[in-house]
């Protein structure tokens, strides 16, 4: 019974990660926009991404 | 076990006799091979070899004081063989001034002789004589017998507190013995030594379930209460069988690393590098050029090295499909300090940073960038590079920890039964 569960899941451990990796999975997040206009190319100031209001750091020791 | 071992096969005879002190009358099952008959109303310990039934001791119990689970007369079928029980006893012995008892069950039958069932708290074992001596180690640490080695576990003065029924040997309420226990479990061997003799049995664990069902008994058994002594653990099977499935994983995993990182494209697909003026207060965000994404639908890694010293440089990212308008918007912050205080020198942050797209389908793509930093700070010289389907070693860790995780559960979990066992001994353990 542990045998056959393990196995499975060990399966499905290994199915995950190749997929993973064949797919490209990151554990980075990024935020996806559709339809972001082509007028971008010539005008980039006029998109705003959602990270622009990001607190930077500025400190140091 | 106090016996004097099986009786010879023949011909089982059932009789009822009267007893010689109150006159109720006596059922005995195993008439020839009993030695000793206890009444169950007045507690008289009669002679069972004697036809007179000459008293042998009488003790004072009432009556059902300590009622068998299995009552006498039950037949039942062990290990394929049908057996009636007809004897029962308390024994018990003081650990640290807390009595402790168990009960034995003495079963006949008339081909095969005796057999016993002990029973602690749920717990049963079947019990039968040994037919060799076993090999005692030196101190009496362990014992080796028909090739397997049981570590002594437990030894105690056990007193007959109550009996009731039909014994092959001398039984007598209030009589002591002392008794060890070796375990190799399932299997318990266990020796009682009376003045210069020394008896020895082997007791296999059973469940309450399994006795209900040879004896066919109403109802549920009680439930096991603790790790007995000889309990098998239910888990450390599982455990060779799930570390041994852990390391054929792993190997698969190994070579999954290797076929990743070997097909991987791993392709630079672009570098610009770029100045940024912190004195200019001026729109400072641009588009880069096209470039292509091939393959499959894979990750994209962004690189951004900034020569930030004592400074940091703030990036808002978009990558944009040219064609479909899709964008995956993140942001990455290049910041370095370091200097030298009481303490020595100091530094933080890197000049590096690195940052996976995940899932980013092929097509001509382009990035838009954003910098941002303090004012006034002079120019900040950074340079972007792409690179296209990059193996990640992080999924990787991330599956061996996922097939790492339950094996050690299992295993933590056999070692707590182990511990709540040996928790129960004299010696310890291992």
């Amino acid at each position: 019974m542990i045998r056959t569960l393990f196995l499975i899941y060990g399966i499905a451990v290994l199915a995950t990660v190749g997929l993973a990796q064949y797919r490209g999975w990151s554990l980075n997040r990024v935020d996806e926009v559709l339809n972001v206009p082509k007028s971008v190319r010539d005008n980039p100031g006029s998109y705003r991404s959602v990270y622009g209001s990001y607190h930077h750091y500025t400190g140091g020791k | 076990m106090s016996s004097s071992g099986p009786a010879p096969p023949g011909t089982p005879q059932v009789k009822s006799l009267n007893c010689p002190s109150c006159g109720a009358t006596l059922t005995v099952r195993s008439l020839g091979y009993a030695v000793t008959i206890v009444c169950e109303s007045c507690h008289c310990i009669l002679d069972a070899q004697d036809p007179r039934l000459q008293i042998l001791q009488k003790f004072k119990a009432a009556t059902d004081e300590d009622p068998p689970l299995i009552p006498l007369g039950t037949r039942g079928s062990i290990r394929g063989t049908a057996y009636e029980a007809v004897g029962f006893q308390r024994r018990t012995i003081h650990v640290d001034g807390i009595p402790y008892s168990w009960h034995e069950y003495v079963l006949f039958n008339p081909f095969k002789g005796f057999r016993y069932l002990t029973e602690y708290n749920g717990h049963w074992n079947d019990v039968s004589m040994l037919r060799s001596l076993p090999d005692v180690s030196p101190g009496g640490s362990s014992l080796t017998y028909l090739g397997e080695t049981y570590k002594r576990f437990q030894t105690a003065q056990a007193g007959t507190s109550y009996v009731l029924g039909e014994f092959p040997w001398q039984v007598r309420q209030g009589e002591t013995a002392e008794v060890s226990d070796y375990i190799s479990p399932p299997r318990v061997i266990s020796s009682e030594k009376t003045g210069n003799e020394v008896t020895w049995s082997m007791g296999e664990y059973m469940s309450g379930r399994d006795i209900w069902r040879a004896f066919k008994l109403p109802g549920e058994p009680p439930a096991p209460i603790g790790v007995y002594e000889n309990q098998p653990s239910p888990l450390s099977a599982n455990v060779k069988i799930v570390w041994s499935l852990v390391a054929l994983f792993l190997a698969l995993l190994l070579a999954l690393l290797v076929a990743s990182y070997s097909m991987a494209r791993d392709e630079q697909v672009f570098e610009q590098s770029v100045e940024f003026n912190t004195n200019v207060k001026s729109e400072a965000s641009f588009v880069t050029d096209v470039f292509e994404l091939k393959g499959h639908t894979s990750n994209v890694e962004l690189t951004t090295a900034a020569k930030v010293n004592n400074n940091w440089i703030y990036l808002n990212y978009a990558l944009i499909n040219q064609d479909t308008g899709h964008a995956y918007n993140f942001g990455r912050e290049v910041s370095y300090y370091h200097g030298y205080d009481e303490d020595g020198s100091w530094s933080e942050g890197s000049t590096k940073d690195t940052v996976t797209v995940p899932s980013v389908p092929p097509g001509n793509y382009y990035l838009r960038v954003e910098p941002e930093s303090d004012y006034n700070h002079g120019t900040i010289y950074y340079t972007i590079t792409l690179k296209r389907d990059v193996p990640q070693a992080s999924f990787f860790a991330l599956g061996v920890l996922a097939l790492l995780l339950p094996a050690a559960l299992i295993t933590w979990r056999s070692l707590n039964f182990e511990h709540l066992r040996w928790a129960e001994s004299d010696y310890g353990g291992t």
